[in-house]
């Protein structure tokens, strides 16, 4: 405010002082022209200036309208006329006049000031009452903001009190002293117990909590990681227990001490129910596996001592029948005649022949029951061992033997030997009737997973109309006239391939040949 | 020929006890064979008792053992003979008609001396019978203890 003013009177001196010099010179004006009609000086005309100069531009401005309006005085009112120069009898005059002027601009100064004063300390209460209303608006402003910020933060948590309640989880909160201080509607659905009458209730004693481990052990949990996860068994209102995955959520306060605890129950009675169910019937299924391996294993046994009394017991009479046909033809042979004698010959080949029918049907059991031992095995080895044992049967014969490079194999020894054996004899037996028989052994490539070898013979075949009864037991393709054998060779031979978990094909063209082909698969990676 | 020992033959079948003896005695070999019917008769010979209580003392220079017989079977007696200081020098023979391997085996580890499976065909029967009872009554020395032929 001084400041405003100080500039004021600064820029406004000329202003000022320019306005003493007019409302003098208006004052002289109107005196002059008072004095030429009424003959009477209105002076006070002069000190109105005075008063309005002090007034309005101050205790300068005052004097200098006092000065100007002496002179003024003197030059035009007080004579000798139109000269500053005094006569001494008017100078009391003009000294009273002076007078009257300094005393009209004091008192008029005195008033301005006042009238200043009291402007100033109307300004300043103003502008106090200015500042405090526009405190007191920026009091309310902050209020309206926090009450504004108050409703949001209430809203929000309406709304999440409400997102709470759409859980079908049961949510509750509770003290460190497990009093629930929160019970969500999902609480509500799943206990049995309303908001109201769970509030203030110790959680644990009101649901019967059953903890998997002691209590203790969580809290230490909880207090230690701030969260504690499994499974607990409550009690519901109506007494019915449920199952539930918990999870415990530690919330500490501005100063980190534990202040309460979040708790998320999710049924799992069903769950646990189905689980239980599964687990049952799993270990149903593995007593009906334990229960048909016992099955399994007695038909096993009952099939094996079903062979031992074959073997022992079987063979016992036909060895009588073949001995004592063999004492009655001796002792009796002076007396029997020739068509007697072919009947003995008879019993004893059809005995012999049944023996050895056993014999056979007893070593094909005997491969579908052994234990298998696999190991590799060096194949060329196993071929050249078999095929040096049928020099026998080649004496006198030519036979031309082409045995290429054979890959090793996977399986139990003495099973492929005896299909070796087979095939190769086979093979042998086969070209009997030719003058060059040609057998060859080999394998073909192009099996990832396996391999395939063959046996291949230049003899009479077969018709391929009956190569479905090829692998049959006791099936033959040739009389036993033409070709001897029982025919089990080659339901061995599939056999024990089936036990390799391979297969055995054949192919053949009557008196062309007959090629055997079988696969055996290469040892699984584990 | 030197002297023939005592064969104690058990077999159960009358019939194979004929076969077997006659094709012993096509041999010269059926002399002094003592026939036991089941396992508890043969073990009864062997210690003495019973029946056999008063026979002279000394153990058979071999024995012919069926695997299947009644009471105590071919493999328990073997096993009591094995098992037994006075008895175990025996040499004992499985004559069987089994040709199972877990037979064998078994016979194997309980210190049998031999396994001969008896062959359908009589010539093989017999030539089987002959050949076990020349190499254990005539060439084969017995064990000392054995009884010899009166």
């Amino acid at each position: 405010m001084k400041n405003i003013l100080t500039v004021g009177f600064k820029l406004s001196v000329i202003w000022r002082y320019g306005l003493s010099v007019i409302l003098v010179v208006i004052a002289l004006v109107l005196t002059y022209l008072m004095q030429r009609a009424f003959s009477i000086p209105f002076w006070f005309l002069f000190l109105a200036a005075i008063m309005v100069s002090t007034w309005f531009s101050g205790k300068g401005a005052g004097i200098f309208a006092v000065i100007l309006s002496t002179l003024v005085v003197d030059y035009f009112f007080t004579p000798p006329l139109q000269t500053l120069s005094l006569a001494p009898e008017n100078l009391p005059f003009v000294i009273q006049f002076v007078l009257a002027a300094l005393a009209t601009g004091w008192v008029s100064s005195l008033l301005q000031e006042r009238e200043h004063s009291l402007r100033m300390v109307q300004n300043e209460l103003e502008i106090r009452v200015k500042e405090r209303t526009s405190e007191l608006e920026n009091m309310n402003e902050t209020l309206v903001n926090q009450i504004a910020e108050r409703k949001r933060a209430e809203d929000a948590l309406i709304e999440h009190a409400g997102l709470l309640d759409l859980s079908h989880d049961a949510i509750y909160v509770r003290d460190m002293n497990d009093v629930i201080t929160y019970w969500n509607r999902g609480a509500e659905e799943r206990y049995g117990w309303s908001r109201e009458e769970a509030v203030g209730k110790v959680s644990h004693r009101l649901t019967q909590t059953i903890f998997p481990t002691s209590l203790e052990e969580i809290a230490e949990d909880l207090l230690h990681t701030g969260r504690w996860e499994g499974e607990l068994v409550h009690k519901k209102r109506d007494g019915t227990q449920v199952v539930v995955a918990s999870r415990w959520s530690l919330q500490r306060d501005d100063d980190g001490n534990p202040a309460a605890i979040l708790e998320t129950n999710n049924d799992i009675t069903e769950r646990k129910k189905a689980e239980e169910e599964i687990r049952k019937l799993n270990e149903e299924l593995e007593q009906r596996v334990v229960d048909r391996t016992k099955e399994l294993e007695a038909a096993n046994k009952e099939l094996e001592s079903f062979a031992y009394s074959i073997s022992h017991d079987l063979r016992a009479p036909l060895r009588h029948v073949v001995g004592y046909a063999e004492l009655l033809q001796k002792s009796a042979s002076s007396t029997l005649d020739k068509k007697s004698v072919r009947y003995m010959m008879l019993i004893l080949e059809s005995a012999q022949r049944m023996g050895n029918l056993i014999d056979d049907l007893l070593a094909f059991s005997r491969v579908g029951r052994v234990e298998m031992q696999k190991r590799m095995i060096n194949t060329e080895q196993l071929v050249q061992e078999v095929v040096s044992e049928t020099k026998e049967d080649t004496e006198g014969r030519n036979v031309v033997w082409r045995i290429g490079s054979l890959p090793n194999m996977y399986g139990d020894r003495s099973m492929l030997r005896l299909v070796f054996e087979n095939l190769i004899s086979n093979a042998v037996k086969f070209t009997r009737t030719r003058a060059k028989a040609e057998i060859e052994i080999g394998s073909i490539d192009g099996e990832e997973d396996g391999m395939v070898l063959y046996i291949k013979d230049n003899g009479v075949g077969f018709d391929m109309k009956y190569a479905n009864k090829l692998f049959d037991v006791f099936q033959r393709l040739h009389t036993s006239e033409e070709f001897e054998g029982t025919g089990i060779g080659l339901a061995n031979v599939q056999r024990i391939i089936e036990r390799h978990g391979g297969r055995v094909w054949a192919e053949s063209q009557l008196d062309r040949g007959t090629t055997f082909y079988f696969y055996i698969p290469n040892p699984q990676e584990i | 020929m030197g002297e023939i020992g005592r064969i104690l033959l058990v077999e159960d079948d009358l019939k194979d006890v004929e076969l077997t003896l006659t094709a012993l005695d096509e041999y010269n070999l059926a002399n002094e064979v003592i026939v036991a019917r089941d396992g508890e008769e043969a073990l009864d010979y062997l210690n003495r008792r019973g029946k056999f209580e008063t026979r002279i003392n000394g153990n058979p220079a071999l024995m012919l053992l069926d695997l299947k017989l009644p009471k105590v079977d071919g493999l328990e007696v073997l096993r009591r003979v094995k098992c037994d200081e006075e008895l175990k020098m025996i040499p004992v023979v499985m004559l069987t008609s089994s040709r199972e391997e877990r037979d064998i085996v078994e016979s194997y580890k309980l210190g049998v001396n031999a396994y001969v499976v008896k062959p359908v065909n009589f010539h093989e029967f017999v030539d089987s019978i002959k050949e076990l009872g020349i190499f254990w009554a005539i060439i084969n020395e017995p064990p000392p203890g054995s009884v010899k032929k009166a």
